[in-house]
């Protein structure tokens, strides 16, 4: 028998009629590292929830078929006493947390005092599991007070602590900046050495195809496919399924070169084994959906002059910052903390200078309230669940528009054509709070576009979305640079970056690193790590043919 | 993390000593001079708390609590020494008001009653760690899911004042008005309060779900990370403090039976 096996497992939630998981059948050897990957809503989460007993437990519902781990039937034993044989860490870092306890010691030791574990055995586990994760230096500090990468490792730690046989790993660094998330994938790396069996959920299919011995690949809550990367992302329907392939994996796609399997190459090694049949002129196939105007074709939008900004006197957040900011399409990148979030406040006026000044099309924006510049520059933020307020879509995306005085008509006009342009159309009557997260962001970047500002400034737009929501955020962004209006926008994801964007910001503790187009900033592998950064795998491939 | 405790980790004797020792002492503190029922009483166990304040470093953090009081001390002076229905004697005058004995007397009750109990609850609460206090409740058999509640208050209230910045920032950057009128502001009120509710009630689920998986509901017995025994100087305190209220009883009892 193997080790996790699903027999025609199906569930629905309650009050819906659709089945969430619908006959998976599969099965999974001990030590495997397993990813699992599928379009918003096919599945994914449900079938994590269900591999430690949430579903059905938790979130009640109908549930049909077996799912057993060796003997022990996931259904029915309760969450509380799976947990220490199965783990779970899912996306949101800050909602892991237990929330009662003070020091990041404590936190982690939650789990083990609640299963009653001997005093000596938690203090040698704690500190084991500090080391491994590497937040030994962290061990007194509020978990709170970390950054999203350091507390989504404190999640990890508390819950690698209790020694599970099988780890769940929900888009575990879905909310990080590139370096947090390389922090979790290299200590999730470590475990597998162990023997630990790995079950991932990540829409990072690089990353994927790094580490995975399978992928399980789920659509409408059946599954399509469950083999090897290479099989997986070879597969030429990979698109209908919701799921662009690595980088890689497109460009050999492209090219026609497979390995002598007859499959596409998945990884940057497997792809230099293939040097020598790689076309001469692959830097051209590599840039080709790069085409930037020229700078003369852009008007300035904000000049930025010795901009000096802190929260707290003495630690600088932005120091002495000049920049011209235009209408190219600019993305800014950097690490958490690197004061980007910051500036982008400063230009929207919800932040005043310290000294220093701001010039929106030649006007002094600092003496004026957030209020009256609302009409002209729009500012999506992070977490839709900060705007939200309405009981109806429609009524969310017109309440900007009806604040900067436009008339109900004109409101509803502008509302709808941002709905269609996120591609809402049809949820318009929709509670908001029942749409997905992904969704749910898509009504919030509505809601700014409904305003019909000139600039638009998106703050992470790319979380959790999967690659048809990517898809939908680069056709807005096409949209609105061909509408004559500056986009600005804060991205942790560089593959996006270098697709959809003709500048690129590098900010480094509240400076300026570098600025230029994206094959310029990329080139410069010696500010990229300074920054601790990552170039999109393209420019890495480049590199490394060179 | 801004904290919402009033607790002062400064490391002192105070913070070592045991959290039940120190309710004992309120319990003490609170009781005798009522018992006694004696004015000099009252101001004894006073500046006992303040000895004790002091001693532990706490006095300046104290000072707050007192401008606090004192509105509400002097409003009860003012009300009572004039108007007091037992009023005959007058003590002394301010122009045309007449300060009585009996009401002075009643309001320095009133008052010194008030700032001993709040001087004694603030030796226990700036000097203990609340979590500390919940653990030890905890060993005694408190439910653990109300020792949660207790503990999660004191982390969520100021992460919740965070996301009431950013509800903010967000409904401002929308063109809500927040600032301005009275009316202006009651209209901004909706927008920032439903996405707080709205938002705790997503985060509740998750985070049930966090606890769940770390076994928060296994019903195993627990452990705990640190062991408070009580200390030779813990169990002198309430020695001290049982036979003071044990003396006052008695001499209470003698009292009504003379």
């Amino acid at each position: 028998m193997s080790y996790i096996t699903a027999v025609n497992l199906k569930y629905r939630y309650p009050h819906t009629d659709r089945l969430a998981l619908n006959g998976l059948t599969f099965s999974i050897e001990k030590g495997e590292f397993i990813g699992i990957i599928g379009r918003n809503g096919a599945g994914k989460s449900t079938l994590c929830s269900a591999l430690i007993g949430l579903v059905p437990q938790f979130y009640k519902g109908a549930y049909g078929g077996k799912l057993l781990l060796e003997d022990t039937d996931l259904s029915i034993t309760p969450t509380a006493r799976l947990c220490s044989r199965i783990g779970l860490v899912f996306q949101n870092p800050f909602n892991q947390l237990s929330g009662a306890k003070d020091t990041v010691y404590e936190e982690i030791s939650f789990g083990l005092q609640n299963l009653g574990i001997p005093r000596d055995e938690i203090h040698r586990r704690v500190e084991e599991t500090m080391k491994l994760l590497d937040i030994s230096e962290f061990r007194d500090r509020n978990p709170f007070d970390l950054s999203g990468g350091q507390m989504q490792r404190v999640a990890l730690a508390g819950v690698l602590v209790m020694q599970p046989e099988v780890l769940l790993l929900d888009e575990p660094t879905s909310q990080l900046d590139p370096q947090g998330s390389e922090e979790v994938f290299h200590a999730v790396d470590k475990l597998t050495e162990s023997g630990i069996t790995i079950i991932m959920v990540e829409q990072k299919m690089e990353k994927l195809a790094d580490y995975c011995d399978r992928i399980l690949l789920l659509d409408d809550g059946k599954i399509v496919d469950f083999d090897t990367p290479q099989k997986i992302f070879s597969r030429p329907d990979l698109k209908e399924h919701g799921i662009c392939p690595p980088v890689i994996t497109k460009l050999f796609e492209d090219w026609q070169i497979q390995m002598e399997n007859g499959l596409y190459p998945v990884t940057l090694k497997e792809a230099l084994s293939l040097k020598k049949q790689i076309p001469s002129d692959f830097q051209k196939s590599i840039y080709q959906n790069q085409s930037h105007l020229p700078y003369s074709e852009y008007t300035v939008s904000f000049r930025i002059e010795d901009l000096f900004f802190y929260y707290q006197k003495g630690t600088p957040v932005i120091e002495n910052l000049s920049l011209t900011l235009d209408t190219r399409p600019t993305a800014i990148i950097g690490q958490n903390g690197a004061g980007k979030t910051t500036l982008v406040k400063l230009l929207k006026g919800l932040l005043k200078p310290v000294s220093g000044s701001i010039y929106y099309k030649k006007e002094d924006i600092s003496g004026k309230t957030v209020a009256m510049i609302a009409g002209q520059i729009g500012y999506v933020f992070q977490n839709p669940d900060d705007q939200i307020f309405k009981y109806t879509v429609l009524d969310e995306v017109m309440y900007g528009p009806l604040n900067i005085g436009m008339n109900k008509e004109a409101a509803k006009a502008h509302a709808l054509a941002a709905i269609r342009l996120v591609q809402l159309d049809g949820k318009e009557q929709k509670n908001p709070y029942d749409l997905e997260l992904s969704d749910r962001k898509m009504v919030s970047i509505a809601s700014i576009l409904a305003m019909d500002t000139d600039v638009i400034i998106l703050d992470e737009p790319t979380i959790a979305q999967d690659f048809e929501g990517r898809n939908i955020i680069r056709s807005i962004i096409e949209t609105l640079v061909s509408q004559g209006k500056s986009v600005l926008s804060i991205l942790h994801d560089m593959n996006f970056v270098a697709d959809c964007f003709s500048r690129v910001i590098i900010m480094v503790h509240g400076k300026v690193l570098a600025d230029g187009t994206p094959e310029e900033v990329f080139e410069k592998t010696k500010l990229l790590k300074q920054a601790k950064l990552e170039a999109p795998q393209k420019i890495q491939l480049c590199r490394l043919l060179e | 993390m801004k904290s919402i405790s009033l607790y002062v980790a400064n490391n002192s004797y105070l913070t070592k000593l045991h959290p039940f020792t120190k309710l004992l002492y309120i319990a003490a503190a609170v009781s005798i001079p009522l018992l006694s029922g004696r004015l000099w009483m009252f101001c004894t166990w006073i500046g006992v708390s303040l000895i004790i304040l002091t001693s532990g470093k706490l006095l300046r953090k104290t000072f707050p609590l007192i401008a606090f009081s004192f509105t509400i001390l002097l409003t009860i002076f003012l009300i009572h020494g004039l108007f007091h229905t037992g009023n005959t004697t007058v003590i002394f005058s301010i122009g045309p008001l007449h300060f009585y004995k009996e009401g002075v007397l009643y309001s320095a009750k009133i008052g010194l009653n008030i700032l001993n109990m709040l001087l004694s609850f603030a030796v226990f609460i700036l000097s203990t760690k609340p979590s500390e206090f919940v653990e030890e409740l905890e060993k005694k058999g408190f439910s653990p899911r109300f020792g949660y509640i207790i503990n999660s208050v004191f982390q969520i209230i100021p992460q919740m004042i965070g996301t009431m910045h950013t509800i903010a920032d967000a409904q401002r950057s929308r063109g809500t008005e927040t600032e301005g009128s009275l009316f202006t502001r009651a209209k901004a009120l909706i927008p920032l309060i439903s996405p707080v509710i709205a938002g705790s009630l997503i985060n509740t689920r998750e985070r049930a779900i966090a606890l769940e998986v770390r076994g928060f509901g296994s019903g195993i017995k627990r452990t705990y990370l640190t062991d408070h025994p009580k200390s030779k100087v813990d169990i002198l305190c309430r020695l001290i403090l049982y036979a003071a209220i044990l003396i006052a009883v008695c001499w209470r009892i003698t009292l009504c039976l003379i």
